[in-house]
């Protein structure tokens, strides 16, 4: 037992520590994107993310990102953003901004898509969990611990039963969200087999979404609005990733 | 009815004031051309045949050339596989060629036919006439002589001579052949026509063909030659045989053509005659493998490079550019087949057309700094290796387009809103994630699951115990007897460590009560001797055993006795009181 528990301190200790390093990135980058070194402030964000992905760090890694004409990656950076931090008001103003100037649809959410952008991904699964052992438990436990019966304790139970219902389409979104990628790169070929002499299909912009359907060797199959065809790996980036 | 009169009026004047579309104008000499009837190929009219030794008179031993001239086409003539002539004639090499020449105002065909013909017996021998079919003809090949002399003063025998520029070539290495036909008599010259080389396994470039007269070394002595030289290229390996036929065709050049020296030029109309040369026999090797550079296509010879030229060294991501190259060769032996489009992930390369020797150029990323540099190699047969011609990468700028920072944003009335922007720099990290990889799709957290799981199994297999315990209490109290069993006995041998003899008498009876009281069941003070003893088979009632507990009991009533029994000798009885919590420990 006391070995469970100096190994939760100590994973809750190195949490901390990463969290400390990405802030000690985080201030230099934003001194650099302030001295209008945006290749610089890129890089640090980039590093600070790789420590502890955060909000501000990918918002203003989009920024940077932005400034040095990399629009793909800057569409990137700020779906990430929203993905921690869905009410991230910077990162829907830079969105909606980017893809007015760059001329690219949002991505083309399933309604368990859209209600899984509700709260933070995390947030779903937990919900999930506590709604599901609610129910469990106000059915099981009354009967185990011989406590009376009431009805509050069936009302317990269909509450967490409905939590855990609701959750379980907005965790099934969250899932699916994670194929939902963006073109990085520009003028990026869409293939008709995954192969590099394969026939060219359409050239897609940085930042267009993309849905992956599959992938193979070093391409991804996927589907865009217009067409369905094999890019290469990296020049699509996916929010999870 | 007024109104229908006026209009059928308009319709008849109608052709007055409107002109048709004019036809297109053919210009009046092409339309004369078009007029006129291109001759017609004669193939109905009866076929005529000749047929001569060339020369008529040779020496024994000497070579002479039986020719056969049909006017007829070669396809429709059923030729003899072999000719009946005399055995002293020895018939070698042969050469067949279709010629069409302008008799009148017809083309005629004309098919000829040619052997090698040699002896070594002097006499006068006839090819004696015999009778072929061309198409649904019946052709007499007249009868020719030949007259075998001692000695013979008259010129030798024409034929071809063939010339080749290397006879050991490697395997796509362009070589020259000159077919020539050496001035007669008198410096006489004659053209060639439809020459024609034989042998497989090569390729002839039609754009190197030249035709010249220029003087020869032959036979020891230097006279003008007709000359007809191509360039080929062998396409197997191995040994090559390649040998040329031609008609001779007088006067007709056939298109301008260079004399060197003083030549005659015969008048009259041509006589077309078949000739052809002895074979030559080439040997064609394959290309070496070691050694082979990147970009190897297949050129083949010396070339020297230029230095490539760009169109521009700046331009924008999607914008094409051309490259340039260009490789010189000193002699038109050479083989150039410009370098392939490799694949660049930051360029799009597009080869030009052949002969322009460019690439055009388009930058997909302004990542590029530099031009791909293209791959492309040459074989040297003359040193026999391999050498590098890559085309060199060459710096290029590629912009960027610029991306806005604001828009000015407009409404339907086209008033000014507010602009949509880029925000502010978040001034915090804000909320995070140990990673951006959801709980969802990490395999610790569905471990994690089974947690609470393991804990609602754990709590229904202990209410289910407790059930069951409820159900059955004896099993209860024989356990908790044996945990008090066990703290007893230990007072126990702590009071006969220390000595202590009332202790012991205590510890032992109490002892005795608890091992025995799940048995009734009842309370374990409520127990006295007899329901110790009755636990006891006979032999202990009777033995050491049924002694002690008797003993034991006693002196512990006897301490609530106003006149105690003397307990010296009770610590004697440890032994066998031990015995018997054994025995009832045992039963429990």
């Amino acid at each position: 037992m006391r070995r469970i528990f100096l190994l939760l301190i100590l994973m809750m200790d190195s949490g901390g520590q990463d969290r400390a390093l990405a802030e000690d990135l985080f201030t230099p980058g934003t001194g650099a994107i302030r001295a209008g070194d945006f290749p610089t402030a890129a890089a640090d964000f980039q590093r600070s993310i790789q420590q502890r992905p955060s909000s501000g760090a990918l918002v203003n890694l989009g920024i940077a990102e932005w400034q040095c004409g990399h629009a793909g990656v800057a569409i990137l950076a700020w779906e990430q953003a929203q993905w921690i931090d869905p009410s991230d008001a910077r990162a829907i103003q830079n969105l909606k901004f980017a893809r007015t100037v760059a001329q690219v649809d949002a991505p083309e959410l399933r309604w368990f898509e859209s209600a899984s952008t509700w709260l933070p991904p995390n947030a779903w699964v937990w919900l999930a969990g506590a709604g599901l052992w609610l129910a469990v438990g106000s059915l099981v436990l009354p009967r185990v611990l011989r406590w009376k019966k009431s009805g509050g304790q069936q009302t317990l139970a269909a509450f967490g039963l409905c939590i855990f219902l609701f959750s379980l389409t907005a965790n099934l979104g969250v899932v699916s969200r994670t194929d939902i990628g963006f073109v990085v790169r520009k003028n990026v070929a869409l293939r008709m087999t995954p192969t590099s002499g394969s026939e060219l299909l359409s050239a897609l912009s940085p930042g267009e979404p993309v849905r992956r359907l599959k992938s193979r060797g070093n391409y991804f199959f996927i589907r865009t609005p217009m067409a369905t065809g094999w890019v290469e790996r990296g020049q699509v980036g996916f929010i999870n990733e | 009815m007024k109104l229908l009169r006026f209009i059928y009026s308009l319709q008849l004047l109608a052709p007055l004031f409107v002109c048709a579309q004019a036809p297109p104008q053919i210009p009046a000499a092409a339309l004369a051309q078009l007029q006129v009837a291109q001759p017609l190929v004669d193939v109905s009219s009866p076929a005529t045949a000749t047929a001569e030794f060339d020369p008529p008179v040779v020496r024994a031993g000497e070579k002479t050339f039986y020719h056969v001239s049909v006017g007829a086409t070669q396809n429709s003539i059923e030729w003899p596989a072999e000719i009946s002539a005399p055995a002293e004639l020895n018939f070698g090499a042969a050469a067949r060629g279709e010629v069409t020449r302008l008799d009148g105002s017809r083309f005629r065909p004309l098919t000829a036919f040619a052997y090698e013909v040699t002896t070594s017996v002097t006499g006068h021998f006839t090819v004696s006439n015999f009778v072929v079919t061309a198409g649904e003809q019946r052709v007499e090949i007249p009868a020719a002589s030949l007259d075998v002399v001692e000695t013979n003063a008259g010129p030798p025998a024409r034929r071809l001579l063939l010339e080749v520029s290397e006879t050991n070539l490697f395997f796509g290495q362009p070589f020259r052949v000159r077919a020539l036909l050496p001035a007669a008599a008198g410096n006489q010259i004659e053209a060639l026509r439809d020459v024609q080389f034989n042998g497989s396994g090569f390729m002839t470039d039609k754009f190197a063909t030249r035709a010249s007269i220029e003087n020869i070394s032959h036979g020891g002595q230097s006279r003008p030659a007709y000359v007809h030289e191509v360039v080929m290229t062998p396409l197997t390996a191995g040994p090559m045989n390649i040998s040329a036929q031609a008609f001779t065709a007088g006067r007709d050049f056939g298109g301008p053509i260079v004399i060197s020296g003083q030549v005659t030029i015969p008048g009259g109309p041509p006589k077309y005659i078949l000739l052809f040369s002895a074979p030559l026999q080439l040997n064609v090797r394959p290309l070496p493998t070691d050694g082979e550079l990147p970009g190897f296509t297949g050129a083949m010879g010396k070339f020297i490079t230029d230095k490539p030229l760009l169109s521009t060294n700046r331009v924008r991501v999607g914008e094409p550019l051309r490259l340039k190259f260009n490789f010189n060769a000193g002699t038109n032996l050479v083989r150039l087949v410009p370098p392939s489009a490799p694949r660049s992930r930051e360029w799009q390369i597009i080869a030009g057309k052949p002969g322009q020797n460019l690439f055009t150029l388009i930058p997909l990323t302004d990542e590029a700094t530099n031009t791909p540099a293209i791959p492309f190699c040459a074989f040297d047969p003359v040193v026999k290796t391999y050498y590098d011609l890559t085309i060199p990468a060459l710096p290029v700028t590629v912009m960027n387009d610029g991306l806005p920072v604001q828009l000015a944003a407009w409404n339907a009335d086209e008033k000014n809103l507010a602009p949509l922007k880029l925000s502010a720099l978040a001034e915090a990290p804000g909320k995070s994630m140990a990673s951006l990889k959801p709980l969802q799709k990490q395999g610790w957290f569905v471990v994690l699951q089974i947690v609470p799981v393991l804990g609602f199994i754990v709590l229904w297999r202990w209410d289910e115990r407790r059930r069951f315990l409820e159900a059955h209490p004896e099993i209860v109290r024989r356990r908790k007897a044996l945990r008090d069993l066990c703290i007893e006995k230990k007072k126990l041998q702590a009071a006969i460590a220390a000595g202590d003899l009332e202790k012991f008498v205590m510890h032992a009876a109490t002892a005795m009560r608890i091992a025995v009281a799940p048995h009734f069941p009842a309370a374990a003070r409520a127990m006295v001797g007899g329901d110790v003893l009755s636990l006891l088979d006979e032999r202990q009632q009777g033995g050491r055993e049924g002694v002690a507990v008797r003993k034991i009991f006693a002196a512990a009533d006897a301490q609530f006795s106003r006149s105690p029994q003397s307990t010296a000798d009770l610590m004697s009885l440890r032994a066998d009181v031990a015995a018997t919590l054994q025995t009832l420990e045992e039963k429990l």
